[in-house]
């Protein structure tokens, strides 16, 4: 594989991360422009604990997934009570709080003569540890593809959980979901923390992927595209986020000739089928026919199996 | 002390173009139920046409407002009849996401238009500031804060003194009661669609010609401003617009000149993030109720 093709499945995988815990919260009916604070946490946490602390790989994202995970519960909390715009306008002005106090974050260290780390607008530069410890590009792919793969069998798991309809239920009806025992706020709250958890990994693997992260990366732009990706792509199942980031990083910004009028094309694309399909391509229908077919194909070949071979007497 | 009192003076000339950008986004937001995030970029697309003109035709001020106001008018209604009028009842959050798109659209349109990123903009007043005692004024700036009190008071003139106004007010109370007694809901909302354009055209003129200067950063600036300035002064709430604006550009004005930009835009923020969590309705609007939240979901 060359390196642009690298590039661009890393970018694909790593931005997934940010769907996914957008799509988590619309799951939940709630509607969030500001996952990219916890992208932007996770990416800060992981990157200072790989360069400045030391730590593992491994450890470094673990930390960055609890950074963004206790950050989203601490925003959680007092914005419970709010519900649709407030509630998108309150993620928004925490992340744009955030994406500021980066600004102002100064925290370096001398390491070997150098200093490293956050230096406000500038940016934290030199977080090498996949060059140091020989970690290749296509090997740091398949970390970013295994830890997706897992987030999104994890989602699968949700799905199919209490858990799962829970949250479901909650987006649909907060009111009869509570009075059918479902422990709302207590829900949200889970929610939100694990939004926050899966928007902290991808911030690590971001991170580590380009060495170099700055809080302009992390402005409102980026939070509400990764809310599109999960309407484009559909809300039906976890891999409408990823068919969103596909279409929009995938086909658009890979196929140079488009350049210049690469968003005129892609926002009129995304302003038509949003017309015929509002609830995304894979949205819940979508969804039920696939599972149907499946199941379908799936007894016919279980049921030739059981059948004797020759066709009985 | 005189700083302190300038400060908010020139807090409140421009908060009063905040208090504009607001006006725009509650009218639309009152008449839809349904935010729309291209409202800042369909301006600026106006501003970019006021600027072609201004660069090829060294066109005079009116010239360029009025262009300026006729595109974003049109801009306007290009953005309804794309992300608004087409949505099915429920499906408020495609809407978004959809006039999100139109948003990435219209500003690669005006880079298209004039690819530098930087082009100037006419001003509107040359000549030096009026100086009042210990305190200046831009005249600029006192013909954005006339704008402001002089368009919201015409707007509440308009909503509750004419037939246009009440067939909005109908539709704001119940869409489909509103067509079931014989008001045209769908050429009523693209009427509220071009008023609100055309508001927010005039606010986006009047901050270009004090700036002298206009970037593709334009729309997302009116957008973020317009937004925070109608969450804090109360959805849907008129004099809470402008309040909001005010209120927005007071603490802009003073924080920028005690702690510099980046505690300016951070206290913002602050402000707008604590006035959600203790009075989610904000300062002039009603606290979100049941029945609300549910109809603003749609």
């Amino acid at each position: 594989m060359d390196d642009y093709l690298i590039g661009v499945l890393s970018n694909i995988g790593v931005i997934s991360f940010l769907a996914l815990s957008a799509y988590l919260l619309l799951l939940t009916g709630e509607i969030s422009f500001g996952q990219q604070a916890f992208f932007a946490i996770g990416g800060y946490a992981a990157g200072i604990a790989t360069a400045l602390w030391g730590w593992s790989l491994t450890a470094a994202l673990l930390w960055g997934a609890a950074t963004g995970a206790a950050a989203a519960v601490l925003v959680g909390v007092p914005t419970l009570r709010l519900h649709g715009l407030y509630f998108a306008i309150a993620t928004l002005a925490f992340a744009e709080m955030m994406r500021i106090l980066f600004e102002l974050f100064h925290y370096q260290i001398s390491i070997d003569g150098e200093w490293v780390g956050p230096d406000g607008s500038d940016g934290f530069r030199n977080i090498r540890y996949i060059f140091e410890n020989d970690v290749g590009p296509v090997q740091f792919l398949a970390l970013i593809y295994g830890l997706l793969a897992a987030a999104v069998g994890g989602f699968m798991l949700l799905e199919r959980s209490r858990l799962g309809v829970a949250f479901r239920m909650i987006g649909e009806d907060e009111v009869l979901a509570e009075m059918h025992g479902v422990a709302v706020a207590r829900h949200k709250v889970l929610a939100a923390g694990l939004a926050g958890a899966i928007a902290g990994i991808g911030g690590g693997l971001y991170a580590h992927m380009t060495t170099y992260v700055e809080p302009r990366i992390f402005d409102v732009m980026l939070g509400v595209h990764s809310l599109a990706y999960g309407l484009i792509g559909g809300l039906g199942t976890a891999f409408g986020p990823l068919l969103g980031v596909l279409i929009d990083i995938g086909v658009l910004e890979s196929i140079r000739t488009f350049a210049g009028f690469r968003m005129i094309i892609f926002g009129g694309l995304v302003a038509a089928l949003l017309i015929f399909r509002p609830r995304g391509l894979l949205d819940e229908c979508v969804v039920h026919r696939i599972a149907g077919a499946w199941l379908r194909v799936w007894g016919w070949i279980l049921r030739s199996a059981s059948r004797p071979a020759g066709g009985g007497r | 002390m005189i700083d302190f009192a300038q400060n908010t003076i020139d807090g409140i000339m421009i908060g009063s173009s905040y208090g504009l950008l607001a006006l725009g986004f509650t009218l639309i937001f009152g008449v839809m139920r349904r935010l729309n995030l291209s409202f800042g970029p369909s301006i600026m697309v106006g501003a970019y046409l006021g600027t072609l003109l201004y660069l090829n035709f060294a066109a005079g001020p009116i010239a360029v407002a009025a262009v300026t106001v006729l595109g974003a008018v049109l801009a306007g209604i290009y953005v309804e009849r794309l992300c608004f009028a087409p949505m099915a009842a429920g499906a408020g959050i495609a809407s978004m996401v959809s006039s999100f798109a139109i948003w990435m659209q219209l500003e690669q349109a005006a880079i298209l238009l004039l690819p530098r990123h930087t082009y100037p903009f006419p001003s509107l007043t040359t000549g030096a500031p009026l100086t009042l005692g210990p305190f200046q004024l831009r005249a600029d700036h006192l013909i954005m804060l006339a704008c402001a009190l002089g368009l919201s008071a015409g707007l509440q003139l308009l909503l509750y003194r004419s037939r246009f106004g009440l067939a909005l007010r109908a539709i704001i109370g119940n869409p489909v009661a509103a067509h079931l007694v014989g008001i045209n809901v769908r050429t009523a909302v693209l009427g509220a669609f071009a008023v609100a354009s055309a508001i927010g055209g005039i606010a986006g003129y009047l901050v270009l010609a004090t700036d002298q200067q206009i970037t593709p950063m334009f729309g997302m600036w009116a957008t973020i401003k317009g937004l925070i300035a109608m969450m804090i002064g109360g959805l849907g709430s008129i004099p809470g617009a402008i309040l909001g604006g005010l209120v927005l550009g007071c603490l802009e004005a003073h924080s920028q000149s005690y702690f510099g930009p980046q505690i300016r835009d951070l206290s913002a923020y602050i402000l707008l993030f604590v006035c959600l969590v203790l009075r989610p309705g904000g300062l002039l609007g009603e606290a979100p109720t049941r029945e609300t939240i549910d109809r603003r979901r749609a």
